[in-house]
């Protein structure tokens, strides 16, 4: 086409401005110019020499990436991209977590009333408490899922057991990091979360240093203002900082010794991020930099829609050191832990196992003496691996109130019909579905709400179910009592009677009221956008 | 094995379009329902203070104040009560200074420091932990939430619904408490006897236990011991073994707690001030004294649910 019109003649102050604005081009990208910029977009093979390598020298950004990678790791599959994902959802924690950091204060006095004025009065503030909770939530497993890769591909082995170590020592600021900030709602599921947790520093021997550690942590003999400021310290400053510091480690050997190749192609030992044979290089500018652009992009775009549709933190009750919760449990990733606590002692389960097992994590590198990164040569550690990957999620499972822990058969009925946390059947059926009078779980179920029958019959169902399984549980019966105390506001006695082992009749109560403003989000399973009922009602809709 | 690298410049530009158009959207739609939603969760935590401050007041206050605000008669106001909401501000000379959520707040926080010309029996003790009651600052704020909730059903009743008794605390005499508010002029309270409805003479005494207060500091239901000691006045758990316990009382026990509410102060035991009132003998009939003491005395005594007028309702 060129070739057939001439080229059109230029001003000369049209040609200067053109390159004053080149100029400011390459200023800004930091030697790119807008030619070599059009030539990236095109697909253009790098010129030579290559001045697309010239912002990995003068961007401070962008020198600590490498200028090409292998063609081979490149591809999605063989990283799956969990270490820059796992990178990028700490950036991720920052931004949020820093607005968040505006509307709190770490006293136990403001912290929860911070909490509902950030749900109730900032714009967006439930949006940003959602994505921090997610975020870290998500921050916890990627960085768990990083580590598992790298160990089913052997990636551990020289020269990159120190990547290795400092990768394990990263897993576990992060899993730190995430339940400093367990604490700082200060609400139930909270405070005891994080008594459990620091209980266990206080197992380990000799008794004093134990002591010392969980007054350290706690900042008194209980937790209470000085423990949160502690945590609060520890959540926004301290661990950030070690695990800033820790990144720069991991990353920077990361950068020098390359991201190992497919087994295949590359033996153990060898450096071979260095010698990349110049037809298998992809540059990172543009190819990777676009990748990893899009990909993050994609990311951000599942945490918000799932925070925006699906997800909500929890917010229980105001902590209170007075009250134990029914069930208190650890976060999700510590359950193996509160697992081994209920089969072995304090100081084996909580201080010595676990403290083996991390640096046995760590020393992986240094004892697998295998010279072999294949999968055919590796099925001892692929399987001793998955082993301990299942044993993980046994251990879980019985970390979780589901094994081995039981209330008293009504107090259990009680929690599945009504918890004093959460939400259980009679809120997700919500205030209007919960009609005025007694109920009698040994008469027929007469009632026109079609929800609150399955209510009651969940009732019934639940004491037949009990009455087999505890042997002290016998011919139950129960009451359901729902008066108006006030305007708004039902009371639902719940009352069980049943037979003990001594043949003695026992008797079981609990007290919940229920307002007709509480609106429990999570009974919905996925926000409403909608304006709810009771609010049209108050305005007059 | 398919790999999901891509390649293409224009599938990436896509993916990059498509997932930040996803954000905007999720963002737009979150943007758009905001006012909303944080009417809804300030709603919600209204209900959910007040569901807080419902389970405080029935292991607290309910005692005395009844769940409903009822109020006990001689022990301790309605609250769900007309007067309450309307006038009690101005009784006390606070209309127009502090709301009736401060006022509320105020009495559950620090308590009545005196019990100068009140009929209650007992002094309301300070609730905060600032003031070195059992409530922590949260606690008393959802409390008084739940108190500050009667406010709709004490507006509907009317004037012989309301469960308000006079309250003598005010400079002002009974009879003019309720004069020169002109917030609600067409209503005229009707003020109900300080001392009982049932006619002197003929009261039953489990009825005149509740009705003239007793039950504000005595507990029928606790045992008088060195571990259990009443804190305004001794336990009736164990008073039919009086005797037992009570040296001055062991010749005659009846005679010994007829002289008690008779005149209180023959006899004082030991931990106790002189808050029983001596008026007792003015207030019922010597044969009435001593049927209540007689059931006072009896191990199987028997407590009946009775209305306002003081009708069993039970049976």
């Amino acid at each position: 086409m060129s070739v057939q019109s001439p080229a059109p003649q230029k001003k000369p102050w049209f040609i200067a401005l053109l390159s004053a604005l080149d100029g400011i081009f390459i200023y800004l990208t930091a030697g790119i110019s807008t030619r070599e910029f059009r030539a990236m977009l095109r697909g253009d093979a790098p010129g030579r020499p290559n001045t697309r390598l010239t912002p990995h020298a003068d961007a401070f950004l962008l020198h600590i990436k490498p200028s090409y990678y292998h063609e081979s790791v490149t591809r999605f599959t063989h990283t799956y991209r969990l270490g820059l994902l796992s990178t990028y959802l700490f950036l991720f924690e920052t931004i949020t977590g820093i607005i968040l950091m505006i509307w709190y204060a770490p006293t136990p006095e403001r912290a929860y009333v911070d909490m509902i004025r950030l749900l109730n009065n900032v714009p967006f503030g439930q949006l940003m408490r959602d994505l921090h909770r997610i975020g870290a939530e998500l921050m916890v497993g990627i960085v768990t899922l990083h580590m598992v890769r790298t160990y089913l591909t052997g990636s551990y082995k020289p020269p990159r057991e120190f990547t290795w170590l400092t990768g394990v020592l990263l897993l576990v600021i992060t899993l730190f990091l995430s339940f400093s900030g367990y604490l700082l709602p200060w609400d139930q599921l909270a405070f005891w979360a994080v008594t459990i947790g620091t209980s266990m520093a206080e197992a380990v021997p000799p008794a004093f240093v134990g002591e010392i550690i969980n007054l350290l942590a706690r900042g008194a003999p209980d937790i209470a203002a000085n423990g949160l400021l502690r945590f609060y310290l520890l959540h926004v400053l301290f661990l950030p900082l070690l695990l800033i510091l820790f990144f720069f480690v991991h990353y920077y050997k990361v950068v020098l010794y390359g991201i190992s190749l497919p087994a295949q192609e590359e033996e153990v030992g060898e450096d071979t991020a260095n010698r990349v044979p110049a037809n298998r290089r992809v540059y990172y500018l543009p190819e990777v930099l676009l990748d990893e652009g899009t990909f993050l992009l994609a990311v951000t775009a599942i945490i918000t829609a799932v925070t925006v549709f699906l997800f909500q933190a929890p917010l229980e009750h105001i902590a209170n050191p007075q009250q134990t919760p029914f069930h208190t449990v650890a976060p999700w990733y510590f359950y193996w832990l509160q697992g081994l606590l209920k089969i072995a002692d304090k100081m084996w389960a909580g201080v010595i196992i676990p403290g083996v097992l991390l640096v046995m994590l760590m020393a992986i590198p240094y004892l697998d003496r295998n010279p072999s990164r294949r999968g055919a040569d590796r099925r001892v550690a692929t399987i001793s691996g998955i082993v301990a990957g299942v044993l993980m999620i046994i251990l879980s499972w019985m970390g979780t109130p589901a094994y081995a822990v039981q209330g008293a058969p009504a107090l259990e009925v009680v929690e599945k019909l009504m918890p004093e946390e959460k939400v259980g059947i009679s809120r997700k059926i919500g205030y209007k579905h919960i009609p005025l009078g007694t109920y009698d779980t040994r008469e027929p179920i007469t009632t026109d709400d079609a929800e609150f029958a399955k209510l009651l019959d969940k009732f019934v169902h639940l004491l037949e179910d009990w009455e087999e399984k505890a042997p002290d549980f016998n011919d139950p019966w129960g009451l359901l009592t729902v008066t108006q105390d006030q305007a708004n506001l039902k009371h639902l006695r719940w009352e069980i009677t049943w037979i003990s082992d001594a043949g003695t009749e026992e008797y079981f109560k609990q007290d919940y009221w229920l307002h007709k403003g509480s609106y429990y989000w999570e009974q919905y399973g996925r926000k409403k956008f909608g304006v709810p009922e009771f609010l049209e009602m108050q305005n007059g809709g | 094995m398919r790999s999901l690298y891509v390649r293409s410049f224009g599938s990436k530009l896509i993916w990059g379009l498509v997932s930040s158009f996803v954000i905007v959207v999720c963002v737009g739609l979150t943007a758009q329902t905001e006012d909303t939603r944080m009417e809804v969760q300030t709603k919600n935590w209204e209900g959910r203070g007040i569901e807080n401050g419902a389970v405080l007041f029935a292991n607290n206050c309910a005692t005395c104040h009844g769940q409903q605000g009822q109020g006990l008669q001689g022990v301790a106001p309605a609250l769900n009560s007309r007067y309450f909401f309307t006038r009690r501000l101005g009784d006390v000379g606070q209309d127009g200074v502090m709301t009736l959520s401060n006022y509320v707040y105020l009495t559950v926080a620090a308590g009545r420091p005196s019990k100068d010309n009140s009929q209650w029996a007992n002094r309301m003790v300070p609730w905060s932990s600032q003031f070195g009651g059992p409530l922590r600052g949260d606690q008393v704020v959802d409390v008084v939430a739940y108190v500050m909730n009667f406010e709709e059903t004490a507006l509907q009743q009317t004037a012989s619904e309301d469960p308000f008794q006079p309250f003598l605390d005010v400079s002002k005499p009974p009879e003019f408490q309720n004069i020169g508010i002109s917030a609600d002029a067409e209503w005229t309270p009707v003020q109900l006897a300080v001392t009982s409805v049932l006619p002197m003479g003929d009261r039953d005494p489990d009825y005149l236990f509740g009705a003239l207060a007793c039950s504000g500091c005595h507990d029928l239901n606790e045992p008088q011991a060195p571990s259990s000691m009443g804190e305004s006045g001794p336990n009736f758990g164990t008073i039919h073994e009086l005797g037992t316990y009570r040296p001055e009382a062991a010749a005659d026990p009846a005679a010994y707690l007829k002289e008690s509410i008779m005149s209180p102060d023959a006899f004082r035991v030991e931990g106790y001030d002189d808050a029983m009132p001596d008026d007792f003998a003015s207030r019922m009939t010597e044969e009435e004294i001593d049927r209540l003491v007689q059931w006072l005395l009896d191990p199987n005594r028997v407590t009946h649910t009775r209305d306002a007028g003081g009708n069993i309702i039970d049976e």
